[in-house]
């Protein structure tokens, strides 16, 4: 079927590259990490501590661990979310509609996510 | 949850090495590393469990990807199946998060000690009966209902072993969707993949022949999981430093394990496996028993 080749291919190369950046970047935060062992606290506070984007950028210049395991977590995060936008795009490209409208309702499932976390879940 | 972590050399390279072990045995089981490596986290790195299952969700994320898909693998999966089920396995997932971040440490790993227990013996009732019905027809012989009609969720594909093309319909739509949204709930609040769940709701409820079911179930993996890899990134639960080794490990490990998945003896490997879930069950038990009621069970550590 047509419409199922044209998602595949756009898709499968996304998924691919988050994950080798993903990778690179925990390696490199693995090894950076060793080169200083330090004490972390395992606190959730501490985690969303670190959300700053200023404090991770001024982190992936200055060497921090932190950072790029920061970093590495969100884009591999990301790569099933932009799985879904292509699949979205690639039927709609197909004019599927009712498979627009189904793609359409696991992105609005991971909004939710978003807002119920944004109001506060945790 | 406030304690402080050496991230020292040994940590992290052990950490590395259980989960690569963890992603290795998961490979060659067919199920992801989460149901091995969130035992150990909490078991061996006495790490707290809602951490452990936020790192070991987004290791899911990562080992979905790894897993690449072989082009046969491609042709034989049902995206239209996948998206529809994503549905509610995504939902599930969103369900299951929001109780992870909730429920005590404890209850998660009584809920844990309880899928192991289930999986350890359920291992040995998964027989792949489909050679008869691929023979006999069977498969596109059922008749669809009114969801699987509207979405056109009906397949075919090529099956190597019986050389033959093999026409399905799908069918028992409602009850696919019940189970997929018990896999998301399984997903969200266990940090697994849920593939066993998901594969089950497809093969023995809505009339997908097994090697469909498992490479569909591959598609619906990563996407589930993100979902609620939001929700505990939000909620500050994704420890990115236990995060990273965890990932790594797990990818590697499920990587070689895949490599070698042919070469060995299945029947061997299971009973070795139901072993070893039976014994994880009973140590996440007493772990749960013992910091929610107090009760201590004899010692398995």
């Amino acid at each position: 079927m047509s419409d199922e080749q044209n998602v595949y291919a756009g898709v499968y190369h996304i998924l691919v590259a988050g994950m080798v950046v993903s990778s690179i970047l925990f390696v490199i935060g693995i090894i950076l990490a060793l080169l200083h062992p330090q004490y972390f606290p395992l606190s959730a506070d501490w985690v969303r501590q670190q959300y700053h984007p200023s404090l991770v950028i001024h982190g992936l210049l200055h060497g921090e661990p932190t950072s790029f395991f920061l970093v590495g977590t969100v884009l591999l995060i990301l790569t099933p979310v932009a799985r879904v936008l292509a699949s979205i795009h690639a039927f709609w490209k197909d004019r599927n509609r009712k498979y627009v409208a189904v793609t359409s309702g696991v992105l609005i499932v991971m909004i939710i996510t978003v807002i119920l976390g944004e109001l506060g879940v945790r | 949850m406030c304690f402080l972590v050496t991230y020292s050399i040994s940590f992290v390279l052990l950490l590395l090495a259980a989960a690569s072990v963890a992603g290795f045995f998961g490979a060659l089981l067919g199920v992801g590393g989460g149901i091995f490596i969130v035992p150990a986290m909490v078991l061996l790195f006495h790490l707290p469990m809602k951490i452990a299952v936020a790192a070991s969700i987004v290791s899911v994320i990562a080992t979905s990807n790894a897993g690449g898909s072989s082009y046969v693998e491609q042709r034989i999966s049902n995206l239209r199946l996948a998206m529809f089920l994503e549905l509610f396995t995504t939902t599930g997932a969103l369900i299951g998060a929001v109780l992870a971040i909730y429920l005590h440490d404890w209850a998660i790993s009584l809920v844990f000690a309880v899928m192991l227990a289930y999986m350890a013996f359920a291992s040995f009732s998964t027989r792949n009966v489909d050679d008869e019905r691929i023979a006999k027809g069977l498969f596109s012989k059922a008749k669809p209902d009114a969801i699987s009609r509207y979405l056109s969720l009906q397949g075919s594909y090529h099956d190597l072993a019986a050389n033959k093309d093999v026409h399905y319909i799908v069918r028992g739509a409602k009850a696919g969707i019940t189970v997929a949204s018990l896999a998301g709930i399984a997903s969200g609040l266990l940090g697994v993949g849920g593939g066993v769940l998901k594969v089950s709701a497809m093969n023995k409820y809505m009339n997908v022949p097994m090697k469909v079911s498992v490479g569909t179930s591959k598609l619906m993996i990563g996407v589930t999981a993100a979902v609620s890899s939001i929700l505990f990134f939000m909620a500050g639960l994704i420890h990115f430093m236990v995060v990273a080794p965890v990932a790594i490990g797990t990818t590697v490990g499920a990587t070689i394990g895949t490599m070698l998945m042919n070469h060995l003896h299945t029947a061997v490997l299971k009973w070795i496996f139901s072993a070893l879930m039976a014994y994880l069950a009973y140590a996440m038990l007493a772990q749960a028993l013992a910091v929610g009621f107090g009760i201590h069970l004899p010692s398995s550590t």
